[in-house]
């Protein structure tokens, strides 16, 4: 099929990749400029896209207006024991439901198709009230408790996974002695890597760009995550590059880390599609 | 290797009775599981189901006022508002994402270079946090100093309100833009996935039966991707219905209230519980927003086999 591909037809499909390319990245692009501007440059017209002089003012500004070192190690907090919980203990009752016959797995399996069915906004006010009897509002717990718990959507994946896994593994594990916890944790939870690899991922963005439950959990300043960070600024009415430099700062460490785990971020998403 | 051989297949049947007599294994593997869906699946959805049926501020006990706040949501305005709102909001950004995926996802199935730069450039909207977002494309549409409106201008056209116009259409077609911004990358990755399963040998045996570039399109790669192209059609009601990050994102601070004209279901519900604490009426519209989500996927999920091939 490559090689009947008229040449007209080529630049075309380049010039239209090239048009999508251009609005999804010059948000971006513009985010950066209008960061580095100073108050005048910022409404001028024609507007200038690579600002003179750079105004690196405005991080300093904006980096002593608002917490945003502490924010970015909140996020990464949460972010981090949201993943750990949320990869073992999806993995862990997947392996539940892959490796045993009892007699309510059936039932199990199929409330947890349901529950993907079900959206968050019919569980949200009795989930806030839940943590509100607990005395764990204004507190990481309602964030990160539910993800040691397992997600349907990680056990559904894990599970596929599991399956396709020989069960003579666990079957000679049990002869040498190994336990049953002992089995899950040594042997498979190791060779699940690729299926943890693309739940990690979902999680990670999940966790990452979460600002709903942020932002009706934590009330105390220090304890905000980037994005609720931002959009305390966002509230602050503080001139447009110092929001955008805000918004840089919100932006680039979820970008780095995207940049460096590219290839599991776009696996993790074809895999998604393969299961169906 | 060869006495694992010879050690495997003797307990094969022993191990199959060992893990059926350890039948409460499974029992203790999928107990969080189990936890979380008492603790936070049946009884909110018992609980919530309850309080759609009192007046509740959270803080003092229930009272049981019956249908009163089904009546008075139903009554409302601006429940139908954001009905439409949401309903315009789904028909204007799924085709669009959709489509915009499909093409992007055939383009970079086919022998381009940098192929990696620019699925990175697609990628990039879907990792960036919702506020950062909004934030920008709020500035970007601005009226007077906003980008948009200054390359509209300087072709000749006359500048457009996007999100402050007072027309709702006009602010949810320019929030149907963010919303396909930010989600289009992931929709193109699912579709490009299901392109690259398509077998080499099906292509090359289109081409010596004389198919074109665009009858091999629409005749081989499209049904063969239909599933993928579904899935991602599903999932984009889902989130369109859902709408609520990018209003976030947009507007910004909820609490100065956006105006009615330019509300959705998820906006009313976040407001009368955590801004207004009336936990009656937001529980009510969940549900009710919950019936309209499952009817369209139900719908959807009809018409699925008019144009959706399995194998």
């Amino acid at each position: 099929m490559t090689k009947t591909t008229h040449p007209l037809l080529k630049v075309l499909m380049y010039l239209l990749l090239i048009a999508g390319a251009v609005f999804m990245v010059f948000p971006f692009i513009w985010m950066l400029s209008t960061s580095l501007k100073t108050v005048g440059a910022i409404s001028q017209m024609p507007p200038q896209l690579i600002p003179n002089p750079l105004n690196w003012d405005n991080y300093v500004t904006i980096w002593n207006k608002v917490d945003f070192g502490r924010y970015t190690l909140n996020s990464f907090f949460i972010v981090s024991i949201e993943m750990v919980g949320s990869l073992v203990s999806s993995a862990f009752v997947a392996f539940g439901l892959a490796m045993f016959t009892f007699r309510l797995r059936g039932l199990i399996y199929m409330i947890m198709l349901a529950t993907l069915m079900i959206p968050s906004q019919v569980t949200m006010i009795p989930t806030y009230f839940i943590w509100k009897e607990f005395g764990a509002l204004n507190s990481y717990y309602p964030l990160i408790v539910p993800s040691f718990l397992g997600g349907a959507f990680g056990i559904f994946l894990m599970h596929q996974f599991i399956k396709s896994l020989p069960k003579e593994l666990y079957e000679s594990a049990t002869i040498d002695g190994c336990s049953p916890p002992g089995i899950f944790f040594k042997i498979y939870l190791p060779l699940c890597k690729p299926a943890l690899a693309a739940l990690g991922v979902f999680t990670f963005m999940g966790a990452w760009n979460n600002t709903l439950g942020p932002l009706i959990y934590l009330q105390d300043k220090e304890l905000y995550t980037l994005p609720l960070g931002l959009l305390y600024l966002k509230s602050e009415n503080v001139n447009q590059a110092l929001l955008m430099a805000g918004a840089v700062i919100t932006t680039l460490p979820v970008v780095i880390v995207y940049l460096f785990a590219q290839k599991q971020f776009v696996q993790g998403i074809a895999s998604t599609g393969m299961k169906g | 290797m060869a006495t694992s051989r010879i050690r495997i297949p003797a307990p094969l049947t022993k191990g199959r009775c060992v893990m059926q007599k350890q039948g409460y294994w499974g029992y203790i593997f999928t107990l969080p599981f189990v936890i979380n869906v008492v603790v936070f699946l049946l009884f909110p959805i018992l609980f919530s189901t309850y309080i759609s049926f009192t007046e509740w501020d959270l803080f003092n006990p229930p009272r049981w006022i019956g249908l009163d706040n089904w009546v008075r949501v139903l009554n409302k305005h601006e429940f139908w508002v954001s009905i439409r709102n949401v309903f315009v909001f789904a028909l204007i950004f799924v085709p669009i994402q959709t489509l915009m995926a499909f093409v992007i996802a055939f383009m970079l199935n086919q022998a381009i270079r940098a192929k990696g730069l620019f699925r990175l450039f697609y990628f990039l909207p879907v990792v960036t946090p919702w506020i950062a977002g909004g934030v920008v494309w709020v500035w970007m549409f601005n009226y007077q100093y906003g980008v948009i409106n200054w390359v509209l201008e300087s072709v000749g056209l006359a500048p457009v309100k996007w999100i402050d116009s007072s027309h709702w259409l006009m602010v949810i077609s320019s929030i149907a833009i963010v919303q396909v911004w930010k989600g289009v990358g992931q929709s193109m990755i699912m579709i490009l996935a299901g392109m690259q399963n398509v077998p080499k040998e099906v292509l090359e045996a289109s081409q010596i039966d004389g198919a074109n570039g665009w009858k091999q399109l629409t005749k081989v790669v499209f049904p063969m991707v239909t599933p993928m192209v579904y899935l991602v059609m599903i999932l984009s009601t889902i989130s369109a219905f859902q709408a609520f990050d990018v209003f976030l994102g947009l507007f910004g601070s909820i609490t100065t209230g956006i105006p009615e004209r330019n509300m959705v279901p998820n906006l009313l519900v976040y407001r009368d519980a955590f801004l207004l604490f009336k936990m009656g009426p937001a529980s009510a519209t969940a549900w009710l927003l919950f019936v309209i989500i499952l009817s369209f996927t139900l719908f959807q999920k009809y018409f699925e086999k008019k144009w959706v091939h399995y194998d």
